[in-house]
């Protein structure tokens, strides 16, 4: 047995808090929650109090001369985490406007200090604490300093067990403030704008004895309260699965002579980039990969960056995603890669999903906030990388303009990060567009060199013969080669 | 906006009457109601709070009759008690009572408008749980 203290560690279930959080909050902390007018301060505070407040364990909401409570009760309740029933028995409102408002800051801290003796919560929250500097400061007040305010605050919160947060409005977390000295925990919100483009982030300054997630990271705020997307690879570090073993196994992508080409079907755990031009068959190509994944017995995830889901989504995808067995990740407005990653876990962790489908990279990019598309390259790295340890096997979709003088992959350079390469072309023969595929890389693994012509019907991807009699397939007008070429045959 | 607890003051009210209650006695009964209903939110929204919902409440009830005028102009600080616990005693029983019911069925409405039926009930449930449980305006003159 350790003399040590234990410092426990409450789960505020706020989703992906924790994860940055280093393991949830530590009880007894004096947090400060900062940022802007309408960042979500609030929200964020009401969501982990009513996810911790028990009637054993209860809490105290302190209102000052911010937001008129009425307000904020009425709009707070509009999240699905706020219970009704908890007011006055788990939770209790109390509002110090009477007190702060002149100035006093003795006054206001004998006021909390009477409540938390009289009702000794476990959780004590003060918004907002910058009213509370602000109405100090207004007319040279000679009493209490706000450095000896929030320290004694500070000192009675934690003798009576409390964990504390101050809520507050904040413009830089430059300020030489003694709330950001004395406090344990400080949490700042942001909202990012560019152009019409608003994306919100939280970032953990410090947080006594945790392992934080150093950082920016995005967060929504929905019916349900604030999601926190923490990066995936940290977020839902999983176990090596079995998957993760290269070549241990390797999976039918669903296209009759396909998973020839590829050596034996596509390895577990690999990322397969499928490179084409529009219309060229990349998500009949992702659709078959799934079914022949729910055919075998298994579940998969789709990251769908159509533009016009409902219309453009295939039958196929369609049907796997109302069959349960296939997850789906929609596109929203102004995404992080942390949030599609995130969704993608969660959906993985659901379903076992061991099939990871995102199509395609270039409705990704577009998806995406703009501020998030500078990172996009190293950020899909990761994200892949991550999917993979997860033990997913994914396939990504890449929208390749036919650029016949210029053999490539990727608009992106992502080819570097894959393990396996499947291209497709339209090539012209006889004044028909017709598409030939090949696979250009299958890491560690032998894989056919064939340009093999395909079809498209009702039924799939159809994978024909070599056009053996061709050349120059690449250059998009291909030759009858002169060798093969028998009399009166174009040349 | 009816609820069952403002509708049951309501006959609380009009009960008290048939068993003999003056005016004043309902004055008094609406008085310890809206007491209750400010010492359940006062903690919660501020005395400025409460008597800014008071204010309204005067305004949208005198909107059915000119009985009751408001006392004071500006931003209230407190409920005014006095004031509505005076007007009502100058009415009939039967009007005191029904006016009484009016003032405290519309403080109910309007926060139900602020906040929902549901939070509305859980505040001011002690409030009327006072008056309900309490002893009767009649025997409040004993």
């Amino acid at each position: 047995m350790t003399s040590k203290v234990a410092i426990n560690r409450l789960a505020t279930k706020v989703p992906g808090l924790d994860e940055i959080l280093g393991g949830g909050l530590p009880e007894f902390s004096f947090n400060l929650i900062a940022g802007q007018p309408g960042c979500g301060k609030t929200t964020l505070a009401h969501q982990i109090m009513f996810a911790l407040a028990t009637p054993e364990r209860p809490a105290i909401y302190f209102t000052v001369l911010g937001e008129p409570p009425l307000k904020m009760l009425r709009y707070q309740q509009q999240f699905e985490f706020f219970d009704t029933e908890a007011i006055n028995t788990s939770i209790r409102f109390i509002n110090l406007s009477d007190d702060a408002v002149v100035g006093d800051l003795d006054r206001v801290l004998k006021r909390i200090v009477d409540e938390v003796t009289r009702h000794s919560p476990a959780l004590v929250f003060v918004d907002s604490f910058r009213s509370v500097v602000l109405a100090s400061e207004t007319d040279g007040n000679p009493h209490n300093s706000l450095q000896q305010f929030v320290q004694q605050l500070g000192m009675v919160m934690t003798s009576w067990q409390a964990t504390t947060f101050l809520i507050g409005e904040y413009f830089t977390e430059t300020d030489a403030n003694p709330v950001f000295t004395v406090s344990d925990g400080l949490i700042w919100l942001r909202q990012s704008v560019q152009r019409n483009s608003m994306v919100r982030k939280m970032e953990i300054m410090k947080m006594r004895g945790q392992p934080t997630l150093p950082g920016l990271h995005t967060f929504r705020i929905t019916d349900a309260g604030v999601e926190v997307f923490p990066p995936a690879s940290v977020a839902n570090s999983p176990p090596a699965h079995p998957n993760a073993t290269p070549l241990a196994r390797r999976l039918s992508m669903g296209v009759p002579g396909l998973d020839e080409m590829l050596g034996g079907g596509l390895p577990c755990g690999y990322s397969l980039l499928v490179a084409g031009p529009s219309g060229s068959g990349k998500s009949i190509l992702a659709a078959a990969f799934l079914a022949e994944g729910v055919r075998a017995g298994e579940t998969g995830v789709i990251a769908a960056f159509e533009q016009s889901p409902s219309r453009s989504r295939s039958r196929v995808v369609a049907d796997l995603i109302a069959s349960g067995k296939v997850g789906l990740v929609e596109n929203r407005a102004d995404l992080s890669i942390d949030e599609v990653g995130y969704m993608l876990m969660q959906n993985i962790r659901r379903l076992g999903a061991t099939r990871v489908v995102i199509d395609s990279l270039s409705g990704f990019e577009l998806a995406l906030a703009p501020t998030f598309r500078e990172d996009f390259r190293e950020s899909l790295s990761n994200l892949v990388i991550t999917l993979a340890g997860a033990g997913g096997t994914v396939l990504m979709t890449s929208e390749l303009e036919d650029r016949y003088t210029d053999l490539r992959f990727s608009p992106y350079g992502t080819a570097f990060m894959t393990d396996a390469i499947i291209v497709q072309r339209y090539i012209e023969i006889d004044s028909r567009l017709r598409r030939v595929m090949a696979v250009v890389k299958v890491r560690a693994s032998a894989h056919s060199d064939q340009l093999r012509a395909y079809s498209i019907d009702g039924d799939g991807i159809h994978i024909g013969e070599m056009l053996a009699h061709q050349e120059g397939l690449l250059g998009g007008r291909p030759t009858t080669k002169l060798a093969a070429a028998g009399p009166g045959k174009r040349s | 906006m009816p609820s069952p607890e403002s509708d049951g003051i309501a006959t609380f009210l009009k009960r008290t009457v048939r068993d003999g209650a003056s005016s004043l006695q309902i004055a008094e009964a609406v008085s310890v109601a809206l007491q209750g209903i400010d010492e359940a939110l006062t903690p919660i929204i501020g005395k400025r709070g409460v008597a800014a919902l008071h204010q309204r409440t005067v305004h949208l009830a005198r909107g059915s009759g000119s009985w009751l005028i408001l006392t004071k102009e500006g931003v209230p600080t407190a409920m005014d008690f006095e004031a509505l616990k005076s007007a009502l005693a100058q009415q009939e029983a039967i009007d005191a009572a029904d006016q009484g019911a009016l003032i405290l069925q519309t403080f109910h409405a309007l926060l139900t408008t602020l906040v929902g039926p549901s939070l509305t009930e859980r505040l001011l449930r002690p409030a009327w749980a006072t008056l309900l449980s309490g002893p009767s305006a009649q025997d409040t003159t004993s």
